[in-house]
């Protein structure tokens, strides 16, 4: 299926491979530092070796990658909204199935191990998407009764996935879906209502349905030091880690703020201010450059596509994993308020793990058939 | 492969890729800006901050000085107690601090009320939980054995060490050695700078109170790195606290008093059959006092929090309540009227005037008119001469001569002899006393003086009031020739070790110029008091008790005390008996003054406890000669050996 004309190897996209791999390694090196304060803890000596199923997810995910990568991007396209009316019907399976976990109902029990179908929900949003726009080349501009649709295939799992409750990631798929139609031509007015629309919708959404821990987090970080033992602890404690970090960084878990219990969920919400802390600016700086890379690198991944499917897969991958950056790097620098958004490739978590990974390897697949 | 090369195919997607580009990388310029700013600017901020977070500091607890009597048994000291702390965060929820609550035996409502505090506590994401919660005070010997033996299993639970003060002769001369109390938040932030904490003890009152600087020593503390559950690492502790980590606390200087805790012990059996009085013993030759006691007392031991605190509230409920007043301090806090015992500085002041002479006689026919009023005499001595006039308590004597004398000569002599001003003894508030002046009379009685009230300070009585201790110090004075001492409780500052490090001498206030003739009439006429067939006190003297002294028998003015039954009113409309005295009456050493409240007359209920007193006083002075002969000659022995 590969184009006669080039080799595998001229067509492998070594950037994108050695880039995520790299992330990869740190990432697990990172979550190694961070869960090590639970080293011979009692009753949480288990998040002690959260690392090693880590690795797992890396290989489960590295493989579904490679299949993923291997079959050619447009058969996925054919199949683009029965795969995304699947996403929906787990997600409203989470409704019947869930265990309630810190208030909030975003697992599915399968056997002995959970799964978050928001995660892949993400995906399946992307190429559903981009089917659509893929199969409407208008060539001027879009007004917003044609991408009613889009709106539409947007809205569903936005609301199901905000009624779990989680805000955090029901906006990354409202920005990713932003960011695919942003390389789109839209009428300005249309542009216009749609954020006037947004807006209203979030300031209704903050005063008639908001819990009030999602208000207690925006309070918070409007003013963090307004309640230090609540949420804005979390962000006050995370920005003490990095910054103690300074220049150099304290070194490989020795960064205090972690070992001594101060960052609160460290693998999961705040594994960069554990990397941050443990290797200083010089280290975080090269970090924060590995993810810009990647993020770059897909949109010229779009840039290279040869087809509008393919382009806006690219995107929307592209868009999903800088949003996932900038908001979890973003939460830990104290500019975002507190979602429970995750590090792609840092968290732990098998979901998030997974659904990278098979981002990345469908990156690949459109790169290697340009 | 070039960037961003379009194909035609995806032609409208075309110059929109810069653009989405260029957001990305101005975004990631922002995290970054953010991390200069943390990590660079502010990096020394947060270093500090993450270092207080690891750094943890233990207070060193220091020892409280021990109060020690003249002779070196111990009046105040501490007692080991301990309290129980827990760390929340440390608990196993599970098996340990359901085993603590047992052991710690609490009743089931306390129980379930720690339960669910530090339940409370867990479940919020604060810094609280880290730290050490106070969860029981002064708990049970068993108790902390228990805990103790089980520590390995209760982690998160802590017995430490907090001493208690312990007062061995218990309410024995309470009001002068002091008592304890917890800091409140007002006294906290009044000594703020000086190192006291929220739930620290302090002098309240007596030695402990006036000598708090000196008794309470300095904590110290020393620094710790928190490192992964209480595991000690030297790397670390090198690495994150700066020098000095440790500093040792110093203990409280150990104080002396001038007190002899035995002569207080006498007085306390002679006063047994009295409900409420005073009385002080001075050495002479030096102002120091010897023993002092107000009756009623209290145990210092549970009003210092020996009992917890629960104790403490209801042992001031009732103290505040008692008629009898037994938190006042009735040897120096409180005046009373003089009467007869202030006769010999009547007579002083009259022949300092020469309105009289050793020679003048008064005719007492029970009674004496002055004005419209007869005043009352307390019988019917015929002719008296001065001695007589002392000997026998003879009122009218007194109002002849007071009514020749001005009121102020009467109040100047009683300022000479120390009256009317606080003595400077140190140790609890001081009640000034009055000599009333014939300015202090226009200023007080509706603006009229009448010569009726210098009668009534001739004898001591009308708006005349002394202290016990002023009434002491003044016959001191009478006994060692006209020096008038400041009084001294605190006789040498020790460090724990027993090296001295401040000594107290004697301080003169005063030599009161007298002519020695004079003085010397006044203290026969003292000892006629006692050996005199007709002397006041003459009936209660004991066999052996070589004593000098004059009895007063203070009238009270008839005012219904507040929350008094009036079943018992009677009582409190008693006259006051004194007797200030001195001893051996012709080589004093000791003066003594008994003040038994509402104890009627003066020869009957207050002599026979001085004479008591005095007896002992020989009794003990005897022993410790002999004790210290003793050791003489054993360690003459062992030198010669």
């Amino acid at each position: 299926m590969l184009g006669g004309r080039l080799t595998f190897r001229e067509r492998f996209d070594w950037p994108l491979f050695l880039g995520v791999v790299l992330v990869a390694i740190i990432g697990v090196v990172n979550l190694y530092s961070a869960t090590s304060p639970y080293i011979g803890a009692e009753g949480r000596s288990g998040l002690a070796d959260v690392y090693v199923s880590q690795v797992y997810w890396l290989v489960v995910g590295g493989l579904l990658a490679v299949l993923v990568a291997a079959v050619d991007y447009r058969n996925f396209e054919r199949v683009a909204y029965i795969l995304y009316a699947g996403g929906i019907v787990s997600l409203l399976l989470v409704w019947v199935l869930a265990p309630d976990i810190r208030g909030s109902s975003r697992w599915i029990q399968l056997g002995s191990f959970t799964f978050q179908p928001s995660e892949f929900m993400k995906l399946l949003l992307v190429m559903a998407v981009a089917r659509y726009l893929a199969d409407d080349p208008k060539t001027e501009p879009r007004t917003l009764f044609d991408l009613a649709p889009v709106l539409l295939l947007t809205a569903l799992p936005v609301g199901l996935v905000m009624a779990q409750p989680d805000f955090g990631t029901s906006m990354t798929f409202l920005l990713t879906v932003i960011a695919m139609l942003s390389i789109t031509r839209i009428r300005k007015a249309s542009v216009v209502w749609a954020t006037l629309s947004v807006g209203g919708g979030g300031a209704l959404w903050f005063n008639f349905l908001a819990k009030d821990y999602q208000k207690d987090r925006i309070y918070s970080f409007i003013d963090p030091e307004a309640d230090v033992t609540g949420t804005g602890w979390h962000a006050l404690q995370s920005k003490t880690a990095i910054g103690n970090g300074g220049l150099w960084g304290e070194g490989f878990r020795e960064g205090t703020q972690n070992q001594f219990g101060f960052l609160p969920d460290q693998h999961s919400d705040f594994p960069f201010s554990v990397f941050a802390e443990d290797w200083g600016f010089i280290g975080s700086t090269l970090l924060l450059a590995l993810y810009c890379f990647l993020c770059v690198w897909a949109v010229h991944v779009a840039s290279q596509a040869k087809d509008r499917f393919g382009a806006e897969v690219a995107v929307g991958i592209g868009s999903l994993f800088f949003l996932h950056s900038i908001f979890n790097i973003g939460m830990a620098l104290g500019l975002l308020p507190v979602v429970g958004i995750t590090l792609p490739l840092f968290s732990y978590g098998g979901s998030s793990l997974v659904t990278t990974l098979i981002g990345f390897g469908l990156l690949m697949n459109v790169s290697m058939r340009r | 492969m070039t960037l961003l090369v379009q194909r035609s195919d995806v032609g409208e997607f075309r110059r929109r890729y810069r653009w989405l580009i260029t957001v990305m990388m101005l975004s990631f310029l922002v995290l970054a800006g953010k991390l200069v700013q943390l990590q660079l600017i502010e990096g020394d901020v947060h270093r500090t901050q993450a270092l207080r977070n690891v750094i943890g500091e233990i207070r060193l607890a220091t020892t409280r000085g021990v109060i020690r009597d003249a002779h070196g048994q111990v009046l105040a000291a501490n007692r080991p107690s301990y309290n129980v702390y827990v760390v929340p965060e440390q608990l196993e929820m599970e098996r340990g601090w359901p085993r603590a609550l047992k052991l710690m035996r609490l009743d089931p409502g306390t129980a379930v009320q720690f339960d669910e505090r530090i339940k409370k506590l867990r479940a919020e994401d604060s810094n609280k939980k880290r730290q050490q919660i106070l969860l029981a005070v002064d708990v049970d010997r068993d108790v902390v054995a228990a805990l103790k033996t089980n520590e390995a299993d209760l982690r998160g639970v802590q017995v430490a060490p907090a001493p208690v003060r312990y007062y061995p002769y218990g309410s024995l001369g309470a009001h002068l050695v002091g008592t304890m109390r917890e800091i409140d938040a007002e006294t906290l932030a009044e000594v703020d700078g000086l190192g006291y904490r929220a739930g620290d003890r302090m002098g309240a009152i007596g030695v402990e109170r006036r000598w708090e600087s000196y008794l309470r020593g300095q904590r110290g503390w020393k620094k710790f790195v928190r490192w992964r559950k209480n595991q000690h690492s030297e790397e670390r502790e090198q690495r994150y606290l700066e020098e000095p980590r440790e500093v040792e606390p110093i203990p409280g200087r150990d104080i002396s008093l001038t007190v002899d805790i035995e002569l207080t012990r006498a007085i306390e059996r002679a006063m047994r059959g009295q409900l409420a009085g005073a009385v002080v013993v001075l050495d002479v030759r030096t102002g120091r006092l010897l023993a002092a006691l107000s009756k009623p007392s209290f145990d210092p031991n549970v009003v210092s929090g020996g009992e917890g605190k629960q104790a403490v509230v209801d042992a001031f409920r009732r103290l505040y309540a008692d008629p009898l007043k037994p938190t006042l301090d009735k040897t120096i806090s409180a005046a009373y009227p003089p009467g007869s015992t202030y006769k010999p500085f009547t007579a002083l002041a009259g022949l300092a005037e020469r309105l009289i002479t050793p020679k003048t006689e008064v005719d007492c026919r029970g009674g004496y008119e002055f004005g419209k009023r007869y005043h009352r005499c307390t019988g019917v001595h015929k002719k008296v001469d001065l001695y007589d006039a002392i000997v026998q308590s003879c009122n009218t004597y007194f109002y002849s001569l007071g009514e020749s004398i001005h009121i102020d000569r009467l109040a100047q002599i009683g300022l000479d002899f120390g009256f009317g001003v606080k003595t400077g003894i140190g140790v609890n508030p001081e009640a000034r006393g009055r000599m009333p002046t014939r300015a202090w009379y226009t200023r007080h009685h509706k603006g009229s003086f009448r010569g009726g009230f210098t009668l009534l300070s001739a004898i001591g009585q009308g708006a005349s009031t002394v202290t016990v201790m002023q009434l002491g110090l003044a016959y001191a004075a009478l006994a060692n020739g006209g020096t008038l001492y400041q009084p001294q409780v605190v006789r040498s500052i020790e460090t724990s070790d027993g090296t001295v490090v401040q000594d107290f001498p004697p301080r003169v206030r005063r030599i009161i110029e007298m002519d020695p003739e004079r003085l010397h009439l006044i203290k026969r006429a003292l000892k006629g008091v006692v050996v005199e067939r007709q002397g006041t006190a003459h009936g209660q003297r004991i066999a052996g008790v070589d004593i000098a002294g004059k009895t007063g028998t203070a009238q009270v003015s008839h005012v219904t005390p507040k929350g008094v039954d009036p079943d018992k009113v009677w009582y409190f409309n008693r006259d006051h008996a004194w007797f200030s005295a001195y001893a051996p009456a012709d080589a004093p050493e000791i003066a003594i003054v008994v003040l038994v409240e509402h104890g009627g007359g003066g020869g009957t209920n207050a002599v026979p406890i001085a004479m008591r007193v005095v007896r002992d006083w020989q009794a003990l002075k005897a022993e410790r000669l002999v004790a210290r002969t003793a050791a003489r000659d054993r360690d003459a022995q062992g030198s010669t050996l």
